[in-house]
């Protein structure tokens, strides 16, 4: 499989300088609208899935106008399906492109997995086998939407509950081989990581020194839950809880590595009142602060 | 070895409760059976689209109950998954299919309340447009006003049933009183749905007026729409409901 591996060259141009801060910032929820907009509180940005964006008119679309006056936005896609086998869906990629008109978002993210089946949308984010083929397929359909966007787009790595047979490469070496075929950047979920090495057995912090800070434009934080099967513990990626403490660690890891990152606090299911996301985001923009200048690294705790 | 798209399609159809034979050998089993690893995603498909129409017909789970309408929820998902990933436009056929399941024949107005909840979801996310204004009209010669063909706004829909929807509606609200009942022999309600503004309003109108506001919705001549409402009903009065609708912004221009 050489000719997947990652050139120096490719891998060496830069993500252009980060067009949101390197704060953290929160998942928009329409439960918090209101409340962002009357209290606006300092919080560095706001993140919404792109797909819940693309009618055509109405309140929802009012809101996100109203906060991308007064915070920068991140437009985070879970149905382009980047990694089905088929032709990306002509339709939704011309809906993202007036969304990111409108909106001029920071970043544009997609997810390394696929979600659609015989035109079928299964609304789930399902692990690719990491082959060739499935290479091919996934760097051609980002080219694909980078070149309709006319921008580069993040990559985030995805939660997985199950591995393929016919896989050659790891994970992460995927990834980066995306990157060099496709010139996109990555997003990075330190709580994906978290679970997956839990789920697969691998180490977490191995994964996460193979990603070049350089490449990282934005790294993803959530909470998780656990289910038993068969008396073996499955994580499951479900954004409904705080951020786990070895997760925490991880990011500190990470983050003394690369220096401030825009960091998203995820919460997307039982989600809470607005002050317990503004808590996690304070939390992240601690450890920026601590531990994310490479000349401050001996004053970090932990 | 599995080719991508032959993968996808397996996978696709095991994700709507289909087989994994073709699909399990070539999942790592790692401790679990193929077939548990699948069940996660399985589950994540139906449970999380179930929790999609939950969002888009509250009213329809209230009447049924929470386990109830998981069950229908699922059936529905497995029978019509979405072809779209915006997900607030899934569930579009979730009224005409409750018509046609045996277990809620006992609720014969469930059909037609989805149907309203459905409406309620195109309107509320229906491209704005400004309201026609009174004053634009006034500036009509009246001679003309048979001739007029009307824009109506994009967020209009129009439902009817042989039961009091509206009144279902209401009083499943949150905060509505729970001591609150409908007369199922109120009969037939005949509901424009219209978000002109921020908020999705239903106006109630006449057997003449729906008639009549439909013809405009077909691009009928003003005229033309008044007499087919009139031919439903004989003491229909046009400028009522005309009056109604432009105050309420249910118009977006209009031509002659």
């Amino acid at each position: 499989m050489d000719q997947m591996a990652p050139t120096a060259q490719s891998l060496a141009s830069p993500i252009p300088s980060s067009p949101l801060p390197n704060r953290a910032g929160i998942g928009l929820k329409a439960q918090h609208y209101q409340e962002i907009l009357d209290t606006q509180p300092n919080i560095g940005w706001l993140e919404v899935h792109s797909e819940n964006y693309m009618c055509t008119g109405g309140p929802t679309l009012k809101w996100l106008t109203a906060l991308r006056e007064r915070y920068p936005v991140s437009l985070h896609g879970v149905g382009m399906s980047l990694g089905s086998a088929g032709p990306l869906d002509q339709a939704h990629i011309k809906r993202l492109v007036d969304l990111d008109r409108r909106i001029e978002p920071g970043w544009v993210s997609e997810h390394l997995s696929w979600s659609i089946a015989d035109g079928v949308y299964l609304n789930d984010l399902i692990a690719l086998p990491y082959t060739a083929e499935s290479l091919d397929v996934f760097s051609a359909h980002v080219r694909e939407m980078q070149d309709a966007l006319n921008r580069q787009v993040l990559i985030e790595n995805p939660s997985s509950y199950l591995r393929y047979e016919h896989s050659v490469i790891s994970e992460p070496e995927f990834l980066l081989n995306v990157v060099s075929q496709s010139g996109c950047g990555v997003l990075l979920d330190v709580n994906n990581v978290y679970v997956s090495a839990h789920n697969h057995g691998f180490d977490p912090v191995a994964y996460l020194d193979q990603i070049p800070a350089h490449l990282i434009g934005e790294i993803h934080m959530a909470g998780h839950s656990q289910t038993v099967i068969d008396g073996r513990t499955i994580r499951i990626d479900d954004h409904g809880s705080p951020i786990c403490g070895e997760v925490w660690a991880l990011y500190e890891h990470l983050i003394k590595r690369t220096g401030p990152k825009p960091t998203l606090i995820e919460w997307d299911t039982n989600i809470p009142a607005l002050d317990v996301l503004l808590g996690e985001a304070a939390k992240a923009d601690a450890i920026m602060t601590l531990c994310g200048q490479r000349e401050t690294h001996r004053a970090c705790i932990g | 070895m599995l080719a991508l798209a032959e993968l996808q399609s397996s996978f696709g159809e095991a994700s709507l409760g289909g087989d994994t034979i073709t699909l399990a050998p070539a999942i790592i089993g790692d401790g679990l059976q193929a077939e548990q690893r699948l069940s996660i995603h399985r589950n994540n498909t139906t449970v999380l689209l179930c929790e999609v129409l939950g969002t888009t017909y509250p009213v329809v789970k209230k009447l049924v109950g929470e386990a109830f309408f998981d069950s229908v929820a699922r059936a529905y998902v497995r029978a019509h998954p979405p072809r779209s990933p915006c997900l607030f436009e899934y569930g579009g056929h979730f009224g005409d299919y409750l018509a046609n399941v045996p277990a809620v024949a006992e609720l014969p107005y469930l059909s037609d309340v989805a149907k309203l909840e459905w409406a309620w979801n195109e309107s509320f996310y229906a491209v704005d447009a400004e309201p026609l204004s009174a004053s634009a009209l006034a500036k009509i010669d009246p001679e003309t006003y048979g001739d007029l063909i009307f824009t109506l706004h994009p967020s209009l829909r129009l439902v009817a049933s042989a039961y009091p929807i509206k009144e279902i509606w209401d009083v499943n609200q949150c905060g509505a009183d729970p001591d609150a009942r409908v007369d199922l022999n109120e009969g037939a309600q005949r509901l424009a749905v219209l978000r002109a503004q921020t908020s999705v309003t239903f106006i109630e109108l006449s057997r003449g007026g729906f008639e009549m506001t439909a013809q405009l919705s077909a691009g009928k001549r003003l005229e033309d729409a008044f007499l087919s409402g009139q031919r439903l009903m004989a003491d229909f009065d046009p400028t009522a409901t005309l009056s109604v609708l432009i105050r309420a912004g249910a118009f977006h221009t209009f031509f002659i």
